[in-house]
């Protein structure tokens, strides 16, 4: 009465060969697989444990800290005392989501090098400093809230930079998340509804989304038109109430289905300042595709703008794609049909009107600086490209003026502040209108003066839905900005 | 090999076990503190206890079993340590208590012998059927059923003094009780079942009143799979059953039919229940729902495959961040850290309990210490060979403990007095 007993004594035995068999599979055979995994936690775990350095505000608010364990001082916390205020810009490290924002992109800077790695070594036998570095942002602590504030409930963006320097002063995208959410305990299920919420709250729309520019693009228009010597600010256009397209069934409406002026005649300038879509078009058709796309180009569209962190291009069609297509031109000449900007690419375009027509290139990290506290290395503003002639930016300039002064940007105006701007109300199938301001203040400023150029982004027309537009959402903004910045 | 031997290896465990504590403690930076000496102490104290107690009341008792026991729970326990010391200060009093119960069960045996056993059946049977079901009273009561993870396998005693309402798995020691009350039913039974008389067609069954057990064992594995929604002692339970009528009736029917059942069970389980199908899903391609149902299988084998050859090291690698790595996922948190040579160390030792309990049960002359010795090495080694497959993914994962290894309290009990009773019942054979 034994067999049988053995029989299960050998089938056991058997079972935990295969045990054997599959357990060395796993740790011998398939295990640099498992090992190297991007999802392996190990990686970002041992990342995420060690010091980093810190991440402040040019006006010294601390966005990110590490906090060491009170149990164990060799692994440390990291900590976002801003929580969302900086959450794109500064990013995150976490065990489960990886990293991203400046937290990944400036990595060498903020982690500790003192390791085991072959880097590590040669580092601290060549007497350099392993602690990790800070970072210091070109942020203004006061006008990041100020932008914050403004899109509260909306979806949308905001960037603000210094035209001479490129320093990056304020930039938002909301809605925003808590990068703490993602850190601590209970960030899975925190991460898994972040990135299943509807309104996108992980996306960097400043950075990382093209929207239609709309009218905002009518400063491109211009340019190539001024560039080209097509027309210039007293040329003048007829004024029909809706503008037919050749070889296409399709016209052009102005905002409010009428004439802009008398019905006769308008001037360029007095379009520009009325936003008249019917002017525009024909300006279009008459600058031509080339012209267009080749403006468009050298405000850095159609190219990866550089920056701290990767910036998706705008995009302008092709010449040849459009330019055989008058209906098709008239239409990208309003920044409609194909041409698609991103909020940081419509800054840069006013960034250059205040800059003479040079774009500088954008930055938000000031300063490296030791863990003593010392700066190590300052960033040096440096020129990325010539837009426009300063003739033609003086001209734009002027007529972007006229526009807060007396046209559609009238609530864009600081009382005791040059302001110069452009409005955008771009139509978008199937939602409300996507409402832009661009701009910048002051104008021809005093040497030493501040200067701020911003573009702002709402989409769905903001809190003002389907009877939104540029003048009436996005300009008001736009002035408290400007008076937080320069009041 | 003699008791001396025993002593001498049962302290080599004792030793490792502190050793693996201090190692934990230097590599997270720290210093030896009482951890070391308190790990020491309760080792000393578990397996001393049962080493005193075959000394004194079963000298003639296997040697080798408690050497395998404390290497398994040494292991097992200083992985609980680098996990979370809070829980290896308790596992430290659980594991006195187990070694403690598992020399008062040697004590209990000492002159009537496992024999007595044998008459108090039903009172296995109806203990073990009350505490399976104990999980299932309603919350309102003061002793009351939990669900964990989405099983209801715990008991929870409210007590108005206890800040933390104590708890337990009322089936970790449930199954012992079945494996003794079946050992005795078949003790009885195994000639008359064994005859097979009838023949329907070309298959040749037994007498349809034999057939009881067998419709009893899948109704109760069937019972704890539904309303326990616990695939793994469901499949334990009916293992056990299956191995132990084929143990003592020797008729492959029986394991044919099983095996049907166990399949029929198998296919109406998957279409009835969702939890079901979702662990059938993760486990085909775990990495299909990386983040949802196969996402603890997923980290077991990131955990394995970043162990390698040789392991991190004890406390150098990151078993934390498997769930549950100190109850269900112990192997694969051993096998992070300790590599290939600990997982093959931890196979290894579970193969050679089972191989020195199957040697009991083949050199008993009793029916009843023979069904109840091979019982019980069903259970060791089934249960370690479940969980380490589903670890590995021979097998969809089946979340039971790993006896010995494992954190728990009724996991450590219920290992102790298999242990205690496979001594007993080696001490008998040789007197």
């Amino acid at each position: 009465m034994n067999a049988p007993v053995r029989r299960i004594v050998w089938a056991l035995l058997a079972g935990f060969l295969a045990l054997v068999l599959a357990t060395t599979w796993i740790q011998v055979v398939a295990a640099p697989e498992y090992r190297d995994d991007p999802r392996n936690p190990r990686l970002s775990a041992w990342r995420v444990g060690r010091e980093r350095g810190a991440i402040i505000t040019d006006d010294a608010v601390v966005a990110g800290r590490s906090d060491p364990s009170p149990v164990d001082s060799q692994t440390f916390t990291r900590v976002y005392p801003t929580a969302d205020r900086y959450a794109h810009t500064a990013g995150y490290v976490s065990v489960l989501f990886g990293s991203r924002g400046l937290e990944r992109t400036r990595e060498q800077d903020l982690v500790s090098h003192r390791d085991s790695t072959i880097s590590g070594v040669l580092n601290a036998v060549l007497g350099g400093d392993p602690r990790p570095r800070g970072i210091r942002l070109t942020f203004d602590d006061a006008l990041q809230q100020a932008a914050v504030d403004a899109l509260d409930g909306s979806r949308g963006s905001i960037i603000a930079l210094d035209p001479a320097t490129g320093a990056v002063l304020a930039s938002v995208s909301t809605p925003g998340f808590d990068p703490n959410s993602l850190v601590g305990s209970n960030a899975g299920p925190a991460g898994k509804s972040l990135e299943e919420d509807p309104d996108l709250p992980l996306l960097h729309r400043t950075i990382a989304t093209t929207y239609p520019p709309g009218s905002t693009f009518k400063i491109v228009t211009t340019a190539a038109a001024l560039e080209t010597g097509i027309a210039g600010p007293s040329t003048e256009f007829p004024d029909p109430e809706a503008l037919e397209l050749p070889g296409s069934s399709a016209t052009i409406h102005n905002y409010d289905d009428a004439v802009c002026a008398d019905g006769r005649s308008i001037t360029l300038a007095e379009a520009f300042i009325r936003s008249c879509n019917t002017t525009f078009g024909a300006l279009g058709m008459q600058v031509g595709g080339d012209a267009l796309t080749a403006t468009a180009e050298a405000f850095g569209f159609n190219q990866e703008i550089p920056y701290d962190l990767p910036v998706l291009a705008s995009t302008m069609p092709a010449a040849v794609d459009f330019a055989d297509d008058p209906a098709a031109t008239a239409q990208n000449a309003l920044g409609q049909r194909d041409v698609r900007a991103t909020p940081i690419q419509m800054a840069l375009v006013a960034a250059a009107v205040a800059n003479d027509g040079n774009i500088m290139i954008p930055f938000v990290v000031g300063d490296v600086f030791t863990h003593d506290g010392k700066i190590e290395s300052t960033t040096e503003p440096t020129l990325w490209r010539r837009a426009i002639s300063p003739a033609t930016a003086a001209v734009l300039s002027d007529l972007m003026e006229q526009a807060v002064l007396s046209g559609t940007g009238h609530n864009a105006a600081v009382p005791g502040v040059r302001v110069a701007g452009k409005t955008g109300t771009a139509e978008v199938t199937g939602s409300a209108p996507y409402v832009w301001f661009v701009g910048f203040a002051p104008v021809d400023p005093v040497p030493g003066e501040r200067r701020i150029a911003l573009a702002i982004v709402l989409e769905d027309g903001g809190p003002a839905g389907e009877t939104a537009s540029g003048g009436s959402v996005a300009a008001p903004i736009a002035a408290r900005m400007f008076e937080t910045y320069l009041k | 090999m003699t008791r001396n031997t025993e002593a001498v290896f049962v302290l080599a465990g004792t030793l490792l076990a502190s050793v693996g504590v201090a190692m934990v403690q230097f590599a997270s930076g720290g210093w030896l503190d009482a951890d070391v000496a308190l790990t020491f102490i309760s080792f000393a104290l578990a397996f001393g206890s049962l080493h005193v107690s075959f000394r004194l009341w079963a000298p003639n008792a296997n040697p080798l079993l408690l050497p395998i026991a404390t290497f398994l729970a040494a292991i097992g326990s200083v992985e609980v340590f680098r996990l979370d010391p809070e829980l290896a200060a308790l596992q430290r009093w659980w594991l006195v208590i187990a070694g403690v119960a598992g020399a008062a069960i040697v004590w209990l045996l000492r002159s009537s012998g496992v024999a007595v056993l044998r008459r108090y059946r039903y009172l296995f049977l109806a203990a073990a059927m009350v505490l399976l079901l104990l999980p299932l009273l309603p919350g309102t009561w003061p002793i009351h059923g939990a669900t964990v993870n989405g099983s209801r396998l715990w008991v929870r005693i409210d007590l108005p003094f206890a800040v933390r309402a104590p708890s337990f798995q009322p089936g970790e020691v449930a199954k012992v009780f079945l494996t003794v009350f079946l050992a005795s039913y078949l003790a009885d039974r195994s000639e008359a079942m064994s005859t097979i008389s009838r023949k329907v067609g070309p298959f040749r069954i037994p007498e349809p009143r034999h057939l009881g057990p067998v419709i009893v064992a899948a109704g109760v594995a069937f019972v704890v799979l539904v309303y326990q929604r616990d695939l793994g002692a469901s499949l334990l339970l009916f293992g056990l059953f299956i191995g132990m009528l084929y143990a003592a009736t020797g008729r492959s029917f029986y394991l044919g039919t099983g095996l049907v059942i166990t399949g029929a069970a198998g296919v109406a389980a998957y279409t009835l229940f969702s939890h079901v199908r979702v662990r059938i899903s993760a486990w085909i391609d775990p990495f299909a729902d990386y983040t949802g149902a196969g996402y603890q299988t997923v980290q077991g084998l990131f955990a394995m495959g970043s162990g390698s050859l040789t392991g991190s090291g004890l406390g150098l690698g990151r078993p934390d961040l498997i769930p549950a790595a100190a109850t269900d996922f112990m192997f694969a948190a051993v096998a992070e850290e300790l590599g290939l040579a600990g997982s093959i160390a931890v196979i290894t030792g579970y193969a050679f309990l089972t191989t020195v309990g199957f040697g009991i049960a083949l050199r008993s002359r009793d029916r009843f210490r023979k069904y109840m010795a091979a019982g019980l090495t069903i259970l060791l080694g089934l249960q370690s060979f479940l969980i380490i497959a589903g670890i590995v993914r021979l097998l969809p994962l089946t979340g039971i403990t790993l006896p010995f290894m494992s954190y728990g309290g009724s996991s450590l009990l219920a290992s102790a007095l298999i242990a205690a009773l496979l001594g007993r019942v080696s001490h008998e054979e040789r007197t």
